[in-house]
């Protein structure tokens, strides 16, 4: 714990703090696996309810989960095109309501009143392994895309338009995740800490654009990634015509 | 440590219930903002969307009920169409089998008609050369009669056969 030299008696402020898991012989986050279940739970219970009982005439939360199926389609639609896009619509929604969830959940839900023995609750994404996690998947599910629907054909696609490209498009494949996960990573666990700091300086008030800010930058970076998700997958898919 | 350490006990599980250390007061505001005015944006969107929805299932239904009654229509149509053309067909055959019992008739009676014919010919030939050789053969016989005629009758010759004669009158 690294208690900032500030002794205000107002909050204090702490980074790189974690509840350990020893899990065979992996220490992984366990305040990150807390709040993904709040998340995962949260929204299953959304789409429980709002499925249960569908009728023609959509009211309430069906209507509401229409609404989000309809924009995560038309996302899809215009990413990955028409062709490919149903295969991949439930990764892409996924990853959409999943980011999209932990961002204004982290933003939102009152984690702090729920004291941890050693670090504390807050967005999932806030964590790069979360992030790495949800970037990977991407990066296999592009691969995965490309070469169940072209073959080895697939691999034309890094000499277009010419194989002066081969190099870029290696780097490519790696830059792809990192700049996924680390863009979503960095906006969100900024975003925490610039609440947090201001929250510490000047606890009333003054945090309050931040956060409003914060809830804005959140639902951008979940767009942002299914969107860069579902247009790496199309870019994979796409055939070149000669 | 400072006060919000101590309530917030290290190494367990717990509430930690320090409005300032858990920004709870700017939470609180930032929530209801959130639900003074996302209900207004977000509800009209989807009251929008439900509206919308409403409107072309009802303007569906309308097509439906429209297509159905024309269809009725067509069907009914179809089914008159069908009993005309089922009259007409079985006036048709009637109309052919007349026609060919007639004809059949009618070829019937010219077939009798022309043997009848034919055979009526056929007699009255055979009764005018019968007749014309029964003439040739009388007028054979009394040239030849006539022609030995003379040498062959004196005077008894004569009274034999006038009494031969008149004695066949008296058998007849």
């Amino acid at each position: 714990m690294v208690p900032l030299p500030l002794a205000l008696p107002f909050a204090e402020l702490e980074v790189g703090q974690h509840l350990y898991w020893q899990l065979g012989n992996l220490k992984i986050h366990g305040q990150v696996f807390l709040s993904s279940w709040v998340v995962i739970g949260a929204l299953l219970a959304l789409v429980v309810v709002g499925t249960r009982k569908l009728e023609r005439d959509p009211r309430g939360v069906q209507n509401l989960l229409e609404f989000l199926w309809d924009y995560i389609r038309d996302m899809a639609r215009e990413q990955i095109g028409e062709k490919a896009y149903r295969d991949w619509l439930p990764f892409i929604g996924t990853l959409f309501l999943f980011i999209f969830v932990s961002n204004w959940g982290g933003a939102l839900v009152p984690w702090k009143l729920i004291h941890l023995p050693s670090g504390e609750l807050g967005a999932p994404t806030a964590d790069i392994n979360t992030t790495v996690a949800l970037a990977l998947l991407v990066s296999l599910a592009y691969f995965y895309a490309g070469l169940s629907r072209k073959g080895f054909r697939y691999f034309e696609y890094y000499v277009e338009p010419t194989p002066i490209m081969v190099p870029f498009k290696i780097v490519e494949d790696f830059t792809k995740p990192l700049s996924l996960s680390f863009r979503l990573f960095g906006n969100i666990l900024a975003d925490e800490l610039v609440v947090a700091v201001l929250a510490f300086l000047v606890p009333l008030v003054v945090p309050l654009p931040a956060m409003f800010l914060g809830l804005f930058t959140s639902a951008i970076q979940a767009l942002i990634f299914a969107t860069l998700a579902a247009y790496y997958i199309g870019e994979a898919v796409h055939e070149s015509h000669h | 440590m400072n006060f919000p350490t101590i309530l917030a006990s290290h190494g367990a599980f717990g509430l930690n219930l320090n409005p300032f250390e858990t920004n709870i007061i700017n939470l609180a505001i930032v929530i209801f903002a959130l639900y003074k005015f996302l209900p207004n944006f977000l509800g009209g969107i989807l009251e929008r969307r439900r509206a919308a929805i409403l409107t072309e299932l009802t303007d569906a239904e309308t097509r439906l009920a429209a297509a159905s009654e024309s269809l009725a229509q067509a069907q009914q149509g179809l089914a008159e169409a069908q009993k005309k053309a089922e009259q007409i067909r079985a006036d048709g055959k009637a109309r052919a089998q007349a026609i060919r019992l007639e004809n059949e008739k009618r070829t019937i009676e010219e077939m009798a008609r022309l043997k009848q014919g034919s055979a009526a010919d056929l007699q009255s030939e055979a009764a005018r050369v019968t007749n014309q050789l029964r003439r040739e053969a009388a007028r054979l016989a009394i040239e030849k009669a006539l022609a030995s005629l003379p040498g062959k009758l004196d005077a008894d010759g004569q009274a034999q056969l006038l009494n031969q004669s008149i004695q066949n009158l008296g058998n007849a």
